[in-house]
């Protein structure tokens, strides 16, 4: 379905074609921050912003099937340090499901600071994944910042793969009654690769659900900084608000720091926190060895079982089954093998 | 099959087995008892090639291989097989995929292809038989979830599947109630066969009521003070282990 897409964007190399398109999935790609093309139909409207970043709304009432697939990727047609922003509305209650891939293709020091602004009207249905697979050069920050009316649900899972230096700030406003927020994290990182997850969650209003589960596998000297903060507000009565960072650390130079804090002046509430960071187990590596399966081959099922938990929260079966490969092939060490890519997702 | 001489084993310096002779022979069935801390799951551990336990003297070889040399994977191929006294759970891999992977890392080692879907599918179901596992434990976590008995059924299920020369249980019978405990001895007695062999840890004689053993050992304090046939359960159960002890 993707062929025609490549004829506008020739100067693409082959290697970026998405050669598996997840059934049902419409394309979009993004340049340094400019959109390629517009993907509009009744049910949404995906187009350029000012010059940079998309504006992206999904009408009041549609339930929106496909996957809408936005690929944004940096090359070498432009190497200088860009910021840009977009816009998202999900609207009143629209149900929808994107999938943003970020990634770099030509080996150059790439420096990318994007905003992402969204509005999840009442009763609108909306799931994110944010794949990200970006090369050792690559300096990406996302600054995203959610409203979420009355009885709104919005899920981001974020798939974190590869990237020298990436930082996902989220500060969500649950502004309407009964609005849900759930954002997810798995984050592999090996090298001197570095993650930084830094997590507002506002809860202004009653009733309101969120929940964090980010789950990270360091090699190497890798770092990852988990920074969540829950806010609840006094109005904020029967709020549920939940948080968890845990790292499994597979050498001793990686390193995770975690500061969850709660913040809550409501007195009918239910909130918990919780951060671990811990090592491979020794029990039952030897318990899968003792049943013939090499130390090698143990320690990669354990490190998939530790995320497993967060790839399950992907409600696209194609996509999660997708993204499954992907982790275990990135843990299998089977990436960075083309020259110019570092992808190898596609 | 397994021949175990002057076994010595530490922990963290601290001395656990103090010299254990044992010999299995093919088709034979050991059961070893002992009271709590007296070096039963140590001696399972350590053959199964935990290497948190350190070799400090002796030798155990297994079909005439030198055991001690060996990876707990290696071990594993060349056809021992460890029952958990506390199996471990593994979110995220499901049965059916842990005994796929852990039959072809097998069959690898013995030059043999893949075991095809259907194959596979068919053992799965025969295995599962034999404890009496329903199917829907095959698509689950291994043992996320499980219960006690469960977890146990599953030991002797992953047994039957790869189909091991040599089985040490470790305590399989605890925290069982009577009929898992049946299910699971029946289990060990449809797989008897005169080429392989079974070591049977335990606390109780009443897994021995059972499983007949061959021979019954008793250990304390690292070492096997006692071995003689199945009658010596009978005597342990109803004297105890101070007159061994003592004697």
């Amino acid at each position: 379905m993707t062929e025609t897409k490549y004829t506008y964007t020739p100067e693409i190399p082959e290697v970026f074609r998405c050669r598996v398109p997840l059934p049902g999935t419409l394309q979009a790609f993004v340049n340094n921050g400019v959109l390629r093309e517009n993907l509009t139909d009744e049910r949404f409207a995906l187009e350029s912003g000012n010059g940079m970043g998309i504006d992206f709304k999904v009408a009041p009432g549609q339930k929106v099937e496909d996957t809408i697939q936005v690929i944004s990727f940096r090359d070498s047609s432009d190497t200088s340090d860009i910021n840009f922003e977009s816009n998202v509305v999900f609207g009143r209650e629209s149900s929808s499901s994107t999938l943003l891939c970020t990634h770099t293709l030509s080996l150059d020091k790439f420096k990318t600071d994007e905003i992402i602004n969204i509005k999840a009207e009442s009763g609108s249905n909306s799931h994110i994944v944010i794949m990200q697979n970006e090369h050792n050069e690559s300096d990406h920050k996302f600054r995203i910042n959610i409203s979420l009316e009355e009885s709104a649900f919005l899920r981001i899972n974020f798939i974190t793969l590869h990237g020298a230096l990436l930082e996902n700030e989220v500060v969500v406003n649950l502004n309407g009654k009964g609005a849900s927020c759930e954002l997810n994290g798995a984050y592999l990182m090996d090298g001197s690769q570095i993650i930084k997850t830094n997590i507002m969650m506002n809860h202004l209003v009653p009733e309101c659900y969120s929940s964090q589960l980010f789950k990270g596998i360091l090699d190497d000297s890798a770092k990852a900084y988990f920074s969540g903060r829950i806010v609840v507000a006094q109005d904020a009565q029967k709020t549920q608000a939940y948080q968890a960072n845990h790292n499994l650390l597979i050498s001793p130079s990686a390193k995770a720091y975690a500061q969850p804090q709660l913040e809550i002046y409501a007195d009918d509430v239910k909130c918990s926190h919780g951060a671990t960071s811990g090592r491979l187990d020794e029990m039952g590596l030897f318990y899968m060895r003792s049943r013939g399966i090499s130390g090698a081959e143990a320690k990669l099922l354990q490190q998939l079982a530790f995320v497993y938990d967060v790839l399950e929260k992907i409600e696209n079966q194609h996509l999660r089954d997708r993204l499954h490969d992907l982790v275990e092939s990135r843990l299998r060490g089977e990436f960075g093998h083309c020259a110019n890519c570092s992808m190898n997702c596609c | 099959m397994l021949e175990i001489k002057g076994l010595h084993a530490s922990i963290n310096g601290k001395e656990i087995l103090k010299g254990i002779d044992i010999s299995v022979k093919a088709g034979e069935v050991h059961a070893i008892m002992g009271p709590n801390g007296s070096g039963k799951s140590t001696l399972a551990s350590v053959l199964a090639g935990r290497d948190t336990f350190e070799v400090t003297q002796g030798e155990v070889l297994f079909n005439g291989t030198n055991l001690l040399d060996l990876s707990p994977e290696e071990r594993a191929r060349e056809g021992l097989f460890l029952g958990f006294q506390y199996p471990v759970e593994i979110p995220g891999v499901s049965n059916v995929n842990f005994m796929k992977t852990a039959i072809n890392e097998q069959r690898k080692f013995r030059n043999l292809p893949p075991v095809t879907a259907a194959e596979f599918l068919k053992m799965m179901r025969e295995k599962m038989a034999v404890v009496e596992m329903d199917s829907s434990f095959s698509s689950r976590g291994v043992n996320v979830g499980f219960s006690g008995g469960e977890k146990k059924r599953n030991e002797i299920f992953q047994m039957a599947m790869l189909e091991p020369k040599l089985a040490i249980l470790d305590e399989t019978d605890s925290g069982l109630d009577i009929d898992a405990l049946r299910i699971v001895a029946a289990g060990v007695n449809k797989l008897k066969r005169p080429d392989n062999a079974f070591v049977v840890i335990t606390h109780y004689q009443r897994l021995l009521d059972y499983i007949i053993p061959d021979v019954v050992h008793v250990l304390y304090d690292g070492k096997i003070i006692k071995s003689e046939g199945k009658e010596l359960a009978l005597e342990v159960e109803k004297r105890g282990y101070d007159w061994l002890i003592n004697a």
